[in-house]
């Protein structure tokens, strides 16, 4: 933990602003998050959880404030492929098979190359259902489908917007899981959840998000 | 880490829009249908004279199969909208508008291709003479990718929005005059007997340009439709 | 060498200066616009002599022609006014762009109107299609595409910046089609309608053509600043400055 403090942070947010018909969606918003750190957006219901991944992604313009990357005003070329996002809508295509869904995935943004198709979604929990079309599986193996794509597409930071939603008791430990090793091989991610999270790699961060 | 090229993206992209199409291959006949339908009802209502259904075959097919494309275009980004598929293209570290640029060629490959095959029996419908399908049939080659072009720049732009098919023709009909009246010119000239090689070069011309500029303008009209 | 005028610009396109700035403005610019257009009808329609050939028919140009410039003209604000919006993202911008757009449809509504009530006595018909009269038209669908799309977003400000788009794709089909219009004519008909065949204009009839000209100018700016005031008070209204207007305007 030592190292990676004295190192530049993975993002950094300063005054971080974001206005919606000129209303600030949420008060201006500082943090950092270095590598192997795993930071938590709390906040209620409004309070501009998924617009901050939004913002962070790059989907929507900063409002206001800075946002640096390594060090670095962030820009969409220098970051793109190093972050994943994972939002309300999983980006699943139904008529195709979970298979299918991350063979186009690792075609955009590339893959690990220890790892194969049938190795990933077995350790996700949908061995059997690979070759079934998405539209046909339960709201919570869709999100398993999805989540596969943090195992097999290579990224830095994870953005993961109600990871633990529609999941079981064995998913939300399974989420946790990929959380603890992805930050243990370096790797960081901002994780917005309502409930709870119970995780052993060490001591999260907080952002607490106010209206 | 294995960053895929640019040439393993675009297969991966026009082979998910292909394969999508296929696994609905029902409403790839849906326009084909529309444009049957159409090109039908001309004959009732004007008369079944072979002389002026000849004189006006030309026309009659560029506009329906313009309006048959327009009815399909509707559905180019929306399905990729609400599965939150775009949102992981836009973030994908690919240039955006090469892979629109693919998904564009896949939704000509998938509307106006099967159109274009159909176009014969529909000028066989008019009485068009024989001789001047291979101009008709060139025609729409080149103005149909074009029409596909602007439609995407279109669709991108209310991509945000509620749908609205009217406020979709109302945009794109005016930026299809110039490939009208230039697609329609061939074909008139050809049947009179003219020289058509002008128009279709002008066409050929104004494809090139479309085709360089219109996936930028399409991705720029994305990120502005996605930006709220 | 000289940077005041960038920095008056962008200190004009703060939304409280240019509300102060257009409301100064704005009765000025009505006046005169009701002024030159009263002196300028008066000269057209009662002063200028007939026209040797179409007589009386000819004055409807008084209106005619200065709406047709100023539907092009206000086309080239709206389209400079959009690149602003959408390459600096300057909210006076967008406001100044969409708040152009139906004052110049209406404007290029007007042109059509009277052209056609023109055409029919001097041609014998109410619509040709002549290159100059289907831009004029492709140019109504434009700003009625550009109005359109606008209304449909629910952020307004979305909609601004994806109208802007549209309406600098309009700048250039514009010409495209007007070209491609003349390439058809020229295949169709043997001759076209010469709709200014004798452009040597007597200055009794030109000196009131360009006074309406100036009045519809005018005419423009002031109703422009009004739509604008207004669009801005609806943008901002959240705003200190918007709430000081409306505890003024609520005492009075």
């Amino acid at each position: 933990m030592t190292v990676a403090a004295t190192a530049t942070p993975l993002l950094e947010a300063r005054a971080l602003s974001f206005h919606r018909q000129d209303e600030p969606v949420f008060a201006p918003l500082s943090f950092q998050l270095t590598a192997g750190e795993l930071a938590l957006v709390e906040g209620d219901n409004g309070s501009g959880k998924t617009t901050l991944l939004r913002i962070l992604a790059g989907l929507l313009h900063v409002g206001g404030g800075e946002l640096l990357w390594r060090g670095q005003p962030m820009q969409r070329d220098s970051c793109a492929g190093d972050i994943l996002f994972l939002g309300h809508q999983l980006g699943l295509k139904a008529d195709l098979t979970p298979r299918e869904n991350l063979q186009i995935a690792a075609g955009l943004h590339g893959r690990h190359p220890a790892k194969t198709f049938a190795s990933v979604l077995a350790d996700i929990g949908l061995r059997g259902y690979e070759d079934e079309p998405i539209r046909r599986l339960s709201a919570g193996q869709k999100k398993r489908a999805a989540l596969a794509r943090l195992l097999l597409l290579p990224a830095t930071l994870w953005l993961l917007d109600e990871p633990y939603a529609n999941l079981d008791r064995v998913g939300i430990s399974l989420v946790n899981r990929l959380l603890e090793t992805h930050t243990a091989e370096g790797g960081a991610a901002l994780v917005t959840s309502h409930g709870a999270v119970s995780f052993h790699g060490g001591e999260p961060r907080h952002i607490r998000m106010q209206a | 880490m294995i960053r895929p090229g640019l040439a393993r993206a675009c297969t991966a992209m026009l082979r998910r829009d292909l394969t999508l199409a296929w696994r609905r291959r029902g409403d790839i006949a849906m326009p084909v249908l529309y444009a049957l339908i159409v090109t039908m009802l001309f004959p009732f209502a004007l008369g079944p004279e072979d002389t002026l259904l000849q004189r006006i075959a030309g026309g009659v097919i560029l506009v329906t199969v313009l309006l048959s494309m327009l009815l399909a275009l509707d559905v180019l980004f929306s399905s990729d909208i609400e599965d939150g598929s775009l949102e992981q293209l836009v973030l994908a570290p690919q240039p955006l508008a090469l892979m629109l640029g693919m998904k564009i060629l896949a939704h000509w490959i998938t509307t106006a291709l099967p159109l274009i095959v159909a176009t014969p029996l529909l000028a066989a419908m008019l009485h068009l003479p024989a001789a001047v399908i291979p101009v008709l049939l060139l025609a729409l080659l080149l103005a149909t990718p074009l029409l596909s072009l602007f439609g995407a720049v279109l669709v991108a732009l209310t991509a945000g929005t509620r749908r609205s098919g009217m406020l979709l023709a109302l945009m794109l009909l005016p930026l299809c005059v110039p490939a009208v009246i230039f697609a329609a010119g061939a074909v008139a000239a050809a049947q009179q007997g003219l020289p058509w090689l002008a128009p279709i070069v002008w066409l050929a011309a104004a494809l090139v340009l479309a085709v360089a500029l219109g996936p930028l303008a399409c991705a720029a009209a994305l990120r502005i439709a996605l930006d709220a | 060498m000289s940077n005041w005028i960038p920095l008056w610009l962008h200190k004009l396109s703060s939304p409280p200066t240019f509300y102060r700035f257009a409301g100064t403005l704005l009765p000025w610019m009505m006046a005169l616009a009701l002024l030159l257009g009263a002196i300028g009808l008066y000269g057209g329609l009662v002063l200028a002599p007939p026209d040797y050939q179409q007589g009386d028919a000819y004055r409807i140009i008084f209106i005619h022609v200065p709406s047709a410039w100023m539907s092009m003209f206000i086309y080239g604000v709206m389209g400079v006014s959009a690149f602003i919006a959408l390459v600096w993202r300057i909210k006076l911008a967008e406001v100044v762009a969409m708040e152009s757009a139906p004052i110049g449809a209406a404007f290029t509504f007007i042109t059509l109107v009277t052209g056609s009530l023109w055409g029919k006595p001097m041609w014998g018909t109410w619509w040709t299609w002549d290159a100059r009269l289907t831009s004029e038209l492709v140019l109504l669908f434009l700003y009625l595409g550009v109005i359109g799309l606008y209304h449909a977003f629910e952020d307004r400000r979305q909609g601004a910046r994806a109208a802007a788009f549209l309406a600098i794709i309009g700048i250039i089909n514009v010409p495209i089609v007007h070209y491609s219009v003349t390439w058809w004519n020229t295949l169709h008909q043997g001759s076209t309608v010469d709709i200014f065949g004798h452009s040597k204009i007597a200055w009794d009839m030109l000196w009131p053509l360009l006074t309406v000209t100036l009045a519809t100018k005018f005419y423009y700016a002031a109703s422009l600043f009004r739509r604008a005031r207004t669009d801005l008070l609806a943008l901002e209204s959240g705003k200190e400055w918007v709430r000081q207007i409306a505890q003024r305007e609520g005492k009075r």
